[in-house]
């Protein structure tokens, strides 16, 4: 493999970027990216399996005859390349016919630099048999107790390295490094199957960091007692029905801000571009600076710069830099996740939120790190001011409409709390809404000693389908009069 | 390239091998969308790519290598990555590498018209769902998307297995002022894609659908069409087909009980033409046709070599990658038809639901496959017999089993839609008796 750097990736780009602009491009960009992914499985007290992989290639996009074209290959061959971006330029010459209306992009600065992900130790000089290590002293923790019948955990190791290039002279190279890990702890009984997992669900965390994360996570430490609550769940008493207050944990205020302010600031989806798959949103412009979407407590931002969020970045890719904006300021909505096409469509500025799952995949907006910013409260304060209420942690399931407003979320498990104190463990619990009740009913935010960065790594837009890393950061946060139920 | 050419790579590959045994499997995948917003095109891409995994076992100790890229270089690179991943495994017991079953690989889903399709004759095919939508004053959205897919799989056991598959899909989604409509086509051959007809209905259901209003949620009977039966299908694949979901203890299937109405009956079956045929499984493994559900009774779970081994029966050639931690998938569903076309079950309902497609369907509690999930682009209220007007979209919370239970009537008419899984499920349209909205 040519280093990202070399001169190969750049006279790659470089000739991808000729062979556009001699087709007929009136402008292009190029992006050589290399994926190294490690994924390590403990399942049951035998590594389950170890997959290495590597992951290669060029996509060139352009815009010829007033429309986009896009063309993915890959080989880091010259010739191959040419080949991809004259496609490129026929493919967008093909819908310009059905077109009425010239693509038009917001100005932004060509740039040129490096960005690297800092890490305190790369995961990848970590030796895999240290890492077998520390997921079979995790499983070992898990396996005290025969009623978890199926205990799993990973880590996965990504490390991307980015080179970007445009016609209008733009090139930036990045290296991008991710550490994950995670368990499941699955209890069975003859009519209940209960999992508990941690640090989140979904099989994992991640965030952009090395080795010192997994450190940090401590699974093997945490292991014991995950498992005993997923036992625990077995004979739980069910979450009780009603209205009431809920108590989110920092992992599912992040999947509630995920699904709920993210996917409806994304301005593609505002402007009808993904109306056929992913949905619009009810954030329409003119809503934007006077719309009432929290209470004042709920200040929700975009900010790729800010460590070790899986949104973050030094530009994003098409070369835009990094950079924090307002989402809803105090409760009120303040602005959308933009890309140099949309952001002209609202007379704007992109804010640097176009990404590309891998070098095959077209650049669409994508979250960075959207994060619900810290409060003032605490955990502990808001159990201790609830009269009656459930405090849930975990995200189990996860369901909102096409326009991001009618939403069902489903926790691991709840915590029923009376009179100030929490008192018993309930299962199946689910909570539903509508978005802007539910944040204006949000009366209290955790403050920084709470706030933390997460990280989801499922999350699925565009056709063909692309799969993003992203972060939010997040605190427990506590809501007024919400429908509760157990999961019957 | 074609099969026997990636077959010969992945003999090369073998040829290689020092010591031990190995499975290579080697994806050429050459994937073409057009994707249009407001009668425009907004994103057309191409891509091509190979896929290489080598799966290497030797000592009782398994490792797996993946390249995508590196051109000649990717088999060495991967060979290289499974020994490396190999030496860190555990001595365990190592799931074997299959013996060939002597299976052919014929029948398969391929049209030379999708291979060879340009960017071009997508655009023409768009701009009639455009041109459709424009000339009633409304906005086509979706995407069209042409898929070429060589599959190898050789293995230090004997096996060798080569297909070449196409699949054409056309999604569109219509917007008026105050409403949607849906609408899709599956095929192997882009021309059998009928997209005139696609275009008509998905304006239909969209001028049908303007102006909905709210009605309460609760229990309703409903006729689901098959975009929507797709949806319970594959997520019952995923929860409890498996024999892996029931050698865990996590799957709703009794053996031998009948948990669904007797009018309910669901297949796999990845040798019938209509749902994308493939011969064989990830591990190079003949598919064998499983009836899941017969009559409303349990009656299989679908296998591969791990899950095989365990309950001391064959591969039913329903193998993932392996190894694995998710077990074996039902990925070519199909549900058998009733006797009646499905307007006349719309005939019996005097007062429900029809429910065009469903969304974003999640498991709250996959034991008791209860799942939640939207309905979105054309749910109209049924009136004696008689669809009478849109109702907006609701949220359902509902048992998949239980809803089957209900089933008391199954369309004559079928069709092929894929599911959020991309899995292709032939579906019926649904008359269930009760289903239960929450919001």
């Amino acid at each position: 493999m040519p280093g990202l750097y070399s001169a190969v990736v750049r006279e790659v780009s470089e000739r991808a970027l000729d062979a556009a602009s001699a087709a007929g491009a009136s402008y292009a960009d190029c992006r050589v990216v290399n994926r190294t992914v490690q994924k390590l499985t403990v399942k049951n007290g035998v590594v389950a399996s170890v997959e290495l992989l590597e992951d290669e290639g060029v996509g060139i996009r352009v815009i010829a005859d007033g429309a986009w074209g896009f063309a993915a290959v890959d080989v880091l061959d010259a010739a191959a390349v040419e080949d991809a971006a004259r496609h490129a330029v026929r493919i967008a010459r093909a819908s310009s016919r059905v077109n009425r209306v010239a693509v038009r992009l917001a100005p932004a600065p060509a740039l040129t630099g490096e960005y690297r992900t800092p890490v305190v130790r790369d995961p990848f000089t970590v030796s895999l048999d240290d890492k077998v290590d520390l997921l079979m002293r995790t499983d070992a923790a898990m396996a005290l107790l025969p009623q978890v019948r199926i205990r799993e955990c990973s880590l996965e190791f990504v490390r991307e390295q980015r080179h970007f290039a445009s016609s209008e002279g733009a090139v930036l190279d990045q290296t991008i490094v991710e550490s994950g890990g995670g368990l499941d702890a699955t209890a069975t009984s003859d009519d209940e199957v209960q999992t508990r997992s941690f640090p989140n669900s979904f099989g994992r965390h991640q965030i952009c960091a090395g080795w010192e994360a997994i450190e940090d996570f401590d699974l093997p430490g945490n292991a014991g007692r995950i498992a005993e609550e997923a036992v625990a769940l077995l004979t739980a008493d069910p979450c009780p029905a009603g209205t009431m207050t809920v108590i989110l944990d920092a992992t599912q205020a992040a999947m509630q801000v995920h699904e709920s302010c993210g996917h409806p600031t994304e301005l593609d989806r505002v402007l009808g571009h993904e109306a056929a798959y992913a949905g619009t949103s009810f954030l329409t412009p003119d809503l934007l600076g006077t719309f009432r979407y929290g209470s004042e407590q709920v200040t929700l931002t975009a900010d790729s710069t800010r460590a070790p969020g899986l949104g973050t970045f030094g530009w994003d890719d098409e070369g835009v830099a990094a950079q924090r904006s307002v989402l809803v300021d105090q409760g009120v909505f303040s602005g959308y996740l933009s890309s140099r096409e949309t952001a002209a469509a609202i007379g704007q500025l992109s804010n640097g939120t176009m990404r590309a799952d891998g070098w095959s995949r077209l650049p669409i907006i994508r979250m960075t790190n959207i994060n619900l910013e810290p409060g003032t409260s605490s955990l502990e304060e808001m159990i201790a001011t609830t009269e009656h209420g459930v405090f849930l942690e975990t995200n189990r399931s996860w369901s909102i409409d096409d326009r991001r407003l009618n939403f069902q979320f489903g926790t691991q498990n709840g915590w029923e709390i009376v009179d100030g104190k929490r008192t018993r463990l309930v299962r199946n619990p689910i909570y539903s809404g509508q978005t802007p009740e539910f944040w204006r009913s949000c009366d209290a935010v955790a403050g920084p000693a709470e706030w933390r960065m997460w990280g989801v790594v499922n999350c699925g837009k565009g056709q063909p389908s692309q799969l993003m890393h992203v972060g939010h950061g997040a605190a427990p946060c506590r809501f007024r009069n919400v429908r509760v139920e157990p999961a019957r | 390239m074609s099969g026997p050419e990636l077959l010969a790579i992945g003999d090369r590959a073998l040829s290689r091998l020092e010591r031990g045994e190995a499975e290579v499997m080697i994806i050429d995948d050459h994937s073409e969308l057009t994707r249009f917003a407001g009668n425009e095109i907004h994103q057309s891409v191409a891509e091509r790519s190979r896929f290489v995994r080598v799966r290497l076992v030797h000592d009782g100790r398994c490792g797996v290598g993946e390249v995508r890229g590196h051109g000649e270089h990717a088999v060495e690179q991967a060979l290289a990555a499974a020994e490396q991943s190999r030496r860190v495994t555990s001595v365990a017991e190592v799931s074997p590498l299959p013996q060939p079953d002597g299976g052919a690989d014929g029948t398969v889903a391929y049209a030379k018209a999708t291979a060879a399709a340009t960017p071009q004759e997508r655009a023409d095919r768009v701009s009639i769902v455009t041109s459709a939508a424009a000339r009633r004053n409304l906005d086509a959205y979706g995407a069209l998307s042409t898929t070429t897919t060589t599959t190898a799989i050789v293995s230090s056991a004997g096996v060798r297995r080569a297909a070449t598959t196409t699949q054409a899909s056309l999604v569109t989604v219509v917007r008026g002022s105050e409403g949607g409509g849906y609408a899709s086509r599956h095929s192997s051959d882009i021309n059998a894609l009928e997209v005139g007809d696609l275009a008509a209905e998905v304006v239909d259901t969209c001028e049908r659908n303007q102006h909905a209003t709210a009605i309460d949620p609760g229990d309703y009977e409903v006729v689901l069409s098959p975009y929507a039966v797709t949806d319970m299908l594959e997520h019952l694949a995923w929860v409890g087909f498996s024999a892996l979901a029931t050698q865990e203890h996590r799957s709703f299937m009794k053996m031998g009980e009948r948990l669904m109405n007797e009018r309910v009956t669901i297949r796999d079956d990845a040798t019938a033409r209509e749902v994308f045929p493939f011969p064989f499984d990830d591990e190079g493994v003949s598919a064998r046709p499983v009836t899941l559900i017969d009559h409303g009774v349990c009656a299989g779970v679908v296998y591969d070599t791990p899950t095989a081994l365990r309950d001391g029966v064959a591969s039913t050639g329903h193998s993932l990658p392996q190894p694995n931690t998710w077990g074996p998938l039902a990925r070519h569903m199909t549900m058998d038809g009733g006797d009646i076309p499905w307007r006349d079950l719309v005939a019996s309902v005097s007062r429900g639901l029809y429910v065009t497609r469903f969304w974003y369907v999640r498991d709250v509690h996959p034991l008791r496959t209860v799942i939640t999930g939207m309905t979105r682009e054309g749910t109209f209220m049924i009136e004696n017999g008689t669809i009478t007007r849109p109702v907006k979209d609701l949220r359902f919370t509902q048992s998949i089993v239980g809803a089957l239970d209900a089933v008391s009537g199954v369309s004559r008419e079928r069709r092929l839609e894929l599911g959020e899984g991309a899995s292709g499920v032939l579906s019926p349209w649904l008359q269930i008796g009760r289903f239960t909205f929450t919001s």
